[in-house]
């Protein structure tokens, strides 16, 4: 009976004690401190991190890309996340956030007003991003235009719902670890930088458990697709056998070896790609050849 | 015996007909579009050679490819996309129904795919990084439609 009763105890202050954990955990305000933002820096990093993809509005091309109005819709095992407004506009974008909310936005999935954000944002990716690169996108997404569209709700069901859960979600799966740790060269470090912080290449590519996280055990081995039919490739060596200049070719052009072109959602990825200077194309060809091949 | 022969002929021509009914309608239309796409894909394979620098670039390769690219180009139009033959309601084709919802975007795509050969036409004659250059765009313009308006693979 004592028993019990210390059992209880201790478990109600491991909740207590996880309630505090998986308080939404922004950064020091001094994260960005010092540091100022490059346009031109900012808008690689812009196009690299494969923002107007998924917040410009749906099938946008050309200038409309840069209108981050939102709306696109992205489903999942755990409902339908709707992106939201991400333009300069003050009330229904991010018109009023400073760099730092910014920050804390991307790389810890926390909104200015101390909310848990959902992980539909890749931030479990982003987390691994340098503050001068955040910064340098802020003073870019500074220049885009504002657009007065209303974020919509997200359409997930409880428990989902309870933005609490993503507290411990991140707990357990949000950190600043390589997927593919170690030593490489400069270029695959920088392709690695590109890959798995700035184009999040995993979060499509690495199938996830039944929590919805990434399974880096079989990190870029393939993946079902969340919006339905098909399969996402698995991109590791033991399946993506093209040589460095065919993984080049694709990322610039969208041809594969056999000259079939880019379709889907990677579509928009090769024109992300296509826009960052050579040398980045073949960072990410090279860090791609140093991925452990995984069936 | 007489009624029965005929009985058995008109059963057979019913059979038949519905045979024949049963049979692909879109079948010519897929493979004619597959064909396009295929040897768009030939020419493009020898300027792509070039441009990773796995052959030596030659002008004259270079400009007849190109000019295969734009000639293939300039024939795509709704002909080939007769209403009905989008994915998998024929057999084979990854076409997505958009097409058919809105034609003239389809027509727009074909358009700028058309402006882009006619300049890797030009380009692809002066030196490789033309070439690289001109396929860049050739490129943005394949996939720009196939982002749109084709069913990824498995």
């Amino acid at each position: 009976m004592r028993i019990l009763r210390w059992l209880v105890a201790v478990g109600v202050i491991g909740a207590g004690g996880l309630w505090v954990l998986a308080r939404p955990a922004p950064l020091a305000a001094s994260a960005v401190e010092g540091l100022s933002g490059d346009i031109t820096r900012g808008e690689a990093v812009f196009w690299a991190a494969g923002c107007a993809s998924c917040h410009m509005a749906e099938k946008a091309e050309g200038d409309a890309e840069l209108v981050l109005k939102g709306g696109q819709r992205f489903a999942s095992e755990f409902g339908t996340f709707l992106a939201p407004n991400i333009s300069q506009d003050a009330e229904h974008g991010i018109g009023t956030w400073s760099a730092l909310d910014l920050a804390n936005a991307i790389t810890r999935g926390v909104s200015p007003e101390g909310e848990h954000l959902y992980p539909a944002l890749p931030y479990a990716s982003y987390a691994k991003m340098q503050m001068q690169d955040v910064v340098d996108l802020y003073a870019f997404m500074q220049t885009l235009p504002a657009d007065p569209t209303p974020s919509q709700p997200h359409e997930i069901g409880f428990p989902f719902s309870q933005r609490a859960a993503v507290g411990v979600w991140k707990l357990m799966f949000v950190n600043t670890d390589w997927a593919l740790p170690g030593n490489l060269t400069p270029t695959a470090d920088r392709g690695r930088y590109i890959a798995e912080a700035l184009a999040h290449c995993g979060e499509c590519h690495t199938p996830r458990n039944a929590l919805g996280a990434l399974d880096t055990a079989r990190w870029l081995a393939g993946a079902p697709n969340p919006s339905g039919d098909g399969k996402i490739p698995n991109i590791t060596p033991a399946k993506l056998t093209w040589s460095a200049a065919d993984i080049v070719q694709y990322l610039t052009t969208g041809f594969t070896p056999e000259y079939d072109s880019v379709g889907g959602h990677m579509a928009h990825v090769v024109e992300n790609m296509a826009r960052l200077p050579e040398s980045d194309r073949q960072a990410v060809a090279e860090y791609l050849k140093a991925v452990p091949a995984a069936e | 015996m007489r009624h029965t022969i005929l009985l058995a002929a008109a059963l057979s021509a019913l059979a038949f007909g519905a045979v024949a009914q049963a049979e692909d309608p879109f079948a010519d239309a897929v493979e004619m579009r597959h064909g396009l796409m295929l040897q768009m894909a030939t020419d493009m394979g020898k300027l792509g050679s070039m441009a990773k620098g796995e052959a030596v670039y030659d002008a004259a390769i270079a400009s007849r490819s190109a000019e295969n690219v734009a000639a293939i180009a300039s024939v795509l139009s709704m002909d080939q996309f007769p209403a009905g033959s989008e994915y998998k309601a024929a057999a084979d084709s990854f076409a997505l129904p958009a097409i058919w919802a809105t034609p003239d975007d389809f027509m727009a795509k074909i358009t700028d795919l058309n402006t882009a050969a006619a300049a890797l036409k030009v380009a692809s004659a002066t030196d490789v990084e033309g070439l690289k250059a001109g396929m860049g765009q050739v490129g943005a313009a394949c996939s720009a439609c196939h982002k749109a308006y084709r069913q990824p693979e498995d």
